[in-house]
């Protein structure tokens, strides 16, 4: 499991971006409210691996996340 | 223009980037706690009510862009305005969000908000803050506000 934020951008827009590239990813809180405070993270993006997931997967989710950072940075 | 930048306009990017009427407002007379526990999104509504009109209004917190960018273009829209004519406006956009028929008329800047319709899972994020100021206009906040 990779838990991961980006400046400027909120989980939430990431979690919907990538979910474009057909990647679902989780997002927020992870029902983890103490451990997000004590981090001092008002929320992070969380991709985790299946038997099932190759490197194709790892490509969309860098295609997804590259889309917004084109969208919010410009 | 993609569904993407359908639903990431400019106007929101921008109300996301720079928000407008961001902070406290020190003689506000209803101050709103509004969240969504689930997903950490969290906000705090100043309004100042007078005279049957929201005379000022302000907001902080943190939230996704659709969430912030909302709440931002909200304060813009409701500063001045009457009581009533601020629950119109909520129902207005909350048709908006919701896509129950056509895009209500009038919204000016607010249609911005309209590629939510298309995410049904972001329509809380963008009503989060129109729910505080229908809690603040009516007097209904003994609770926190909440779209989760």
């Amino acid at each position: 499991m990779l838990s991961f934020v980006i400046d400027g951008i909120h989980a939430h827009d990431l979690g919907t971006i990538v979910d474009r590239e057909g990647v679902a990813i989780r997002t927020g809180h992870h029902c983890a409210m103490p451990v997000m405070e004590r981090f001092g993270v008002a929320a992070t993006a969380r991709a985790s691996f299946a038997l099932y997931n190759d490197r194709s997967d790892v490509d969309r989710l860098m295609s997804g996340l590259k889309r917004a950072l084109e969208l919010f940075r410009g | 223009m993609d569904e993407l930048q359908e639903l990431y306009r400019e106007v929101i990017l921008d109300h996301n980037r720079r928000p407008r009427n961001f902070g406290a407002l020190p003689d506000a007379n209803h101050v709103i706690e509004a969240v969504n526990p689930l997903c950490g999104d969290k906000l705090t509504l100043y309004v100042k009510v007078g005279n049957g009109r929201v005379e000022d209004i302000s907001f902080e917190g943190t939230g996704c862009a659709i969430s912030v960018a909302s709440s931002s273009l909200m304060t813009e829209r409701i500063k001045g305005q009457t009581l009533a004519a601020s629950l119109e406006l909520f129902d207005k956009v909350h048709g908006l969000l919701t896509g129950a028929g056509e895009p209500p008329e009038d919204l000016d800047k607010l249609a911005a908000l309209a590629g939510v319709r298309e995410y049904p899972t972001r329509v809380k994020c963008a009503s989060l803050a129109w729910h505080a100021l229908k809690a603040a206009v009516t007097g209904a906040h003994r609770e926190p506000v909440t779209t989760e």
